[in-house]
C-alpha cells in the first residue's frame, strides 16, 4: 500500500467503488497509451510527408535546371543551324516551366527556399526573354557580321543568367538537401519516440493490470479468505481473528460475523453453564438414583444417588444393560415389559426388589420416562429409582399391626358372641320351661304358682343384668356400633318421655321439661334415649315418691347438656367417687330398699363417652337431690358413623 | 290355654329342630306338642340334621347357631343350597348370640326369622305358626 492513509480510504471503498477502480485503472493506461501512440504516428507521418515534399522540390528543382539547359542548348542549336527542330526542347521547356515553378511556389515552405524562388523566377524570366530573343533573330544559319554580334551578346547576356539561374538552383538544392537531412532526421527520431512510447505504455500497462490485481487480491480476495477463515474458526468454536476493520460491505460482514460469534459463545457459555449446573445438580442428588438409558436400555448417564443406591460406579455400569438390576426372576420380562409401557405411553412407574453390587436386595420405586428430540424421536430414557425399603417394612409391619388389630378385633367380638351365648343359653331352659308351667296355672297349686313366679322374676333379673354386662363389655371392646348424627333434643325428650310414661305414673311422680327449646346435638339416637331411660328410671327409683322429675336442657358455649334432676336424698358424699362402677350398688339396698344390678350408671356413662360426650353426678345445691347431667357433642354439620 | 289359632291344618307340619343343647330341644318339643300342632324332629349336631335334611324336606327349621362341629351358619348355607329356589322353606333362627354381627349374618345367609335366647315361648310358638301358615299358603298356591 501506498500509504496507512490511502491505504485506509482504499480498504473503505465500497465494493462497488473498488470494482470501478480495479476495471477501470488499466482501461485508462491502456486508452492513454493508444493515444499517445495515434500522436506519436501522425508526427511520424508528418515529417515523412515532409521528407517526401523536400524529394519532389529537389525533382523539380532539376526539372526547371535540365528544362532551361535544354531550352538554351535547343536556342544555340537552332542558332547554328537554323533547323527548327532544335527549338523543340525551347517550346516544351516555355510550357512545362511556368507550371513547374508554379508547383514549387505552392510547395516549397523553407524561408530561405521561397526566398531564392523568387530570385530564380526572374532570372528563368530574364532567361526565357533572352532565349526568345534569340530564337526570334532571322538568318539563322546566314550569319552575318552584325547579326552575328547581337547573336553573341545574347548568347554571353544568356549565358550570364543561366550562371546565375545555375548557382541559385545549386543553392537551393543544397539547401534542399540540407533540409531532407533534417527531415529524415526528425521522421527518424519520430519513430524511435513512437516505439520507446509503445514500449513504456505496454509496461505501463503491465504495471496498471498489476496494481489492479493487487488492489483487488489485498482489498477483497485476501480479505474475503481471512472472512471464509473466520468462518471456519466459529464453526470450530475457536476465536476469530477480527482483523478487518474497513468500513465497506467485507468489513461489516466481517464485524457481524464477530458479532454472532460473540452472541454464539455467550449463548453457548450459558448453555454450558446450566448445562453444568444441571449436571452437578443431578449428580449431587443423593436420595434419587437419576441415571439415563438409550434406547435399547444401557446405561448412559449415573449420578451418585444411583452409585449410593445401587453401588456400581459410573465406571463399571456405563454401557450395561439396566436389566443388571433386576433380580435373576425378573430379569427377563420386566425390563423389556417396562421399556415396552414407557415407549408407548410416555412413562411408567413399577415397584419390586431390585440388586445391588453386592447382591443384596432393595425395594425400588422407579419411574422410566421416555425422551424424545424436538423432531419427536425417541432418543432413550431416563429413570429416577428410589429406595424405598425402609417404607415398604414399614408398609409390611404396618400391614402386620392391621392384621393382628383385625385379629384382636375378631377375637373380641368372637369372645362376645361366646359370653352371651355362655351366659344367656342357661337362662333359656329355665326360663322356658317355667313359662311352659306358668301357661299351665290352673294345674298348680298356690305355692307351685309362686315358686314359678319367683323363678321368672329372677329370671328376669338375671337377663336384664347380663344384658347390661354384654352392653358394657361390648363398649369397652369397642363393638358397640354408633352412628353419630345431628339430633333434635326436644323430641327426643318427649319419646323418652313416652316410653317411661307407665313406670312414671306408677311411681306417681311428675316428668317435667325446662331449660332452652329448639336444641340440637351430635348423638346416638338411641343411645341418648337409653342413657336418659336410665337416669329417669334411676329417679323414679331413688327419688321420693309424689314428687318432681326434672329435664333440663342447656345450650351454652360449654356446649349441650340434659340435666335430670330429682327430689331424692342424693348420693351420700363419700359414695360420689364410686358411683360409676360396674356392680357396685353403694349398699344402695341397705340405705333406698331398691334393687339393681349396679350397672346402669357405668353403661350410660360408657354411651355418653363413647358418642363423645360424659355423664357426671352433681348434688343439688338448693335443696335435697341429684342431678346427672349428661353432656353432647355440639352440632357437626355432617354426619359419620363412629365406632369408639 | 292355647297361644295360636286352632289351625288343624299344621298338625301335621313336620318341624326339624336343631341345638346342641339338649334341655332347649326338649323344651321346643313340649311347648309344640303343649299347642298340638307340628311333629317336632330333634337333631343335636348339624351332621345328622342335614342328613335329615336331605332325605326329607320339613316344613320348618328351627336352628340354633353356636354348635360344635358344623354350626348353624354352615348348615343355613347347605339348606338354602339344597332348597330349589322356587321352594319356600322358613327357617327361624334360635340363638343366644344377641351381637348384631351374629343376627345380621344369619339373616344374610337366608334365615327368615330370629328370635333372641332365652326366647319368649309363646313368641316362638306364634312365629312358627305365621312361618307354617305362609309355607302352608304358598304350597295351596303352587298347587
Amino acid at each position: 500500500m501506498i500509504g496507512s492513509g490511502a491505504g485506509r480510504a482504499w480498504a473503505d471503498l465500497g465494493l462497488g467503488a473498488k470494482g470501478l477502480i480495479v476495471v477501470a485503472l488499466p482501461l485508462a493506461i491502456l486508452l492513454s497509451g493508444i493515444g499517445a501512440l495515434h500522436l506519436s504516428g501522425r508526427a511520424e507521418a508528418e515529417a515523412e510527408a515532409r521528407v517526401r515534399l523536400t524529394f519532389a522540390i529537389q525533382r523539380d528543382i532539376h526539372e526547371v535546371h535540365a528544362l532551361l539547359a535544354e531550352a538554351a542548348s535547343g536556342v544555340r542549336g537552332y542558332r547554328l543551324t537554323g533547323r527548327r527542330a532544335f527549338l523543340e526542347p525551347y517550346v516544351k521547356a516555355e510550357a512545362l516551366l511556368p507550371q513547374t515553378l508554379d508547383r514549387l511556389r505552392r510547395t516549397a515552405q523553407d524561408p530561405e527556399i521561397r526566398q531564392r524562388l523568387r530570385r530564380v523566377d526572374a532570372l528563368v524570366i530574364q532567361k526565357r526573354d533572352g532565349l526568345a530573343q534569340l530564337a526570334a533573330m532571322p538568318g539563322a544559319g546566314t550569319a552575318a557580321g552584325i547579326e552575328a554580334a547581337e547573336v553573341a551578346n545574347a548568347l554571353v547576356a544568356n549565358k550570364a543568367v543561366l550562371d546565375a539561374l545555375r548557382a541559385e538552383i545549386d543553392a537551393m538544392q543544397r539547401r534542399e538537401r540540407e533540409l531532407l537531412e533534417q527531415r529524415q532526421d526528425q521522421a527518424d527520431s519520430e519513430r524511435r519516440r513512437t516505439w520507446t512510447l509503445t514500449a513504456v505504455m505496454a509496461g505501463i500497462g503491465l504495471l496498471g493490470g498489476l496494481a489492479a490485481a493487487q488492489l483487488l487480491f489485498t482489498g477483497i480476495v485476501r480479505r474475503v479468505r481471512g472472512l471464509e477463515r473466520d468462518a471456519e474458526r466459529l464453526e470450530r468454536g475457536e476465536p476469530l481473528t477480527l482483523a478487518d476493520e474497513a468500513q465497506d460491505e467485507i468489513g461489516r460482514l466481517a464485524r457481524r460475523l464477530g458479532q454472532a460469534s460473540d452472541l454464539l459463545r455467550s449463548r453457548e457459555a450459558a448453555l454450558r453453564e446450566g448445562e453444568e449446573r444441571y449436571r452437578r445438580v443431578i449428580e449431587g442428588v443423593r436420595d434419587y438414583g437419576i441415571f439415563a438409558l438409550d434406547i435399547d436400555g444401557n446405561v448412559v448417564s449415573w449420578n451418585t444417588g444411583a452409585e449410593r443406591i445401587k453401588g456400581w460406579s459410573a465406571d463399571e455400569i456405563l454401557g450395561r444393560h439396566f436389566s443388571t438390576f433386576y433380580p435373576p426372576e425378573a430379569r427377563e420380562e420386566t425390563p423389556a415389559r417396562l421399556l415396552d409401557t414407557a415407549r408407548r405411553e410416555g412413562r411408567v412407574e413399577d415397584e419390586g426388589w431390585r440388586v445391588r453390587r453386592d447382591g443384596g436386595r432393595f425395594w425400588a420405586n422407579v419411574v422410566i420416562t421416555a425422551l424424545h428430540d424436538e423432531a419427536g424421536t425417541l432418543t432413550g430414557f431416563s429413570k429416577v429409582t428410589r429406595d424405598v425399603t425402609e417404607r415398604r417394612l414399614a408398609e409390611e409391619a404396618l400391614g402386620h399391626a392391621r392384621a393382628e388389630a383385625e385379629r384382636a378385633s375378631r377375637a373380641k367380638s368372637e369372645f362376645l358372641s361366646r359370653m352371651s351365648h355362655e351366659l344367656r343359653t342357661p337362662l333359656t331352659a329355665i326360663l322356658g320351661f317355667n313359662q311352659l308351667l306358668g301357661m299351665d296355672r290352673e294345674m298348680l297349686s298356690e305355692d307351685q304358682r309362686h315358686a314359678v313366679d319367683q323363678i321368672a322374676k329372677a329370671g328376669g333379673h338375671l337377663l336384664a343384668m347380663i344384658e347390661e354386662v354384654l352392653d358394657i363389655a361390648r363398649i369397652e371392646a369397642g363393638g358397640h356400633a354408633l352412628t353419630l348424627d345431628l339430633i333434635e333434643i326436644d323430641p327426643l325428650i318427649e319419646d323418652v318421655h313416652d316410653l317411661i310414661a307407665p313406670q312414671v305414673q306408677a311411681a306417681g311422680v311428675e316428668v317435667r321439661r325446662s331449660g332452652d327449646a329448639a336444641v340440637r346435638a351430635t348423638a346416638d339416637r338411641r343411645a341418648t334415649i337409653q342413657i336418659l331411660l336410665n337416669l329417669v328410671s334411676n329417679g323414679l327409683k331413688y327419688g321420693s315418691a309424689g314428687g318432681v322429675i326434672t329435664l333440663n336442657v342447656v345450650d351454652d358455649r360449654d356446649g349441650v347438656r340434659i340435666e335430670v334432676i330429682d327430689e331424692g336424698s342424693g348420693v351420700p358424699p363419700a359414695m360420689v367417687d364410686r358411683l360409676f362402677t360396674p356392680f357396685d350398688r353403694l349398699d344402695a339396698e341397705r340405705w333406698s330398699g331398691v334393687e339393681g344390678s349396679g350397672l346402669g350408671l357405668a353403661l350410660s356413662r360408657g354411651l355418653a363417652q363413647a358418642q363423645g360426650g360424659d355423664l357426671i353426678y352433681r348434688a343439688r345445691s338448693d335443696r335435697p337431690g341429684a342431678i346427672f347431667v349428661l353432656s353432647l357433642s355440639a352440632p357437626q354439620p355432617s354426619r359419620q358413623g363412629v365406632s369408639p | 290355654m292355647k297361644i295360636v289359632p286352632e289351625d288343624t291344618a299344621l298338625k301335621t307340619a313336620r318341624i326339624l329342630a336343631v341345638d346342641d343343647e339338649a334341655a332347649n330341644l326338649s323344651l321346643v318339643e313340649r311347648a309344640f306338642r303343649r299347642e298340638g300342632f307340628g311333629t317336632v324332629v330333634t337333631f343335636l349336631n348339624g351332621h345328622d340334621a342335614l342328613v335329615d335334611f336331605a332325605a326329607s324336606t320339613p316344613d320348618l327349621v328351627l336352628l340354633d347357631l353356636m354348635m360344635p362341629g358344623v354350626d348353624g351358619y354352615e348348615l343355613l348355607e347347605s339348606f338354602r343350597r339344597l332348597t330349589p329356589a322356587t321352594e319356600y322353606l322358613p327357617i327361624l333362627v334360635l340363638t343366644a348370640d344377641s351381637t348384631m354381627n351374629a343376627r345380621l349374618r344369619a339373616l344374610s345367609l337366608g334365615a327368615n326369622d330370629l328370635l333372641l335366647k332365652p326366647y319368649d315361648v309363646g313368641e316362638l310358638l306364634m312365629r312358627s305358626w305365621v312361618l307354617l301358615d305362609t309355607r302352608r299358603r304358598f304350597l295351596t298356591v303352587r298347587g
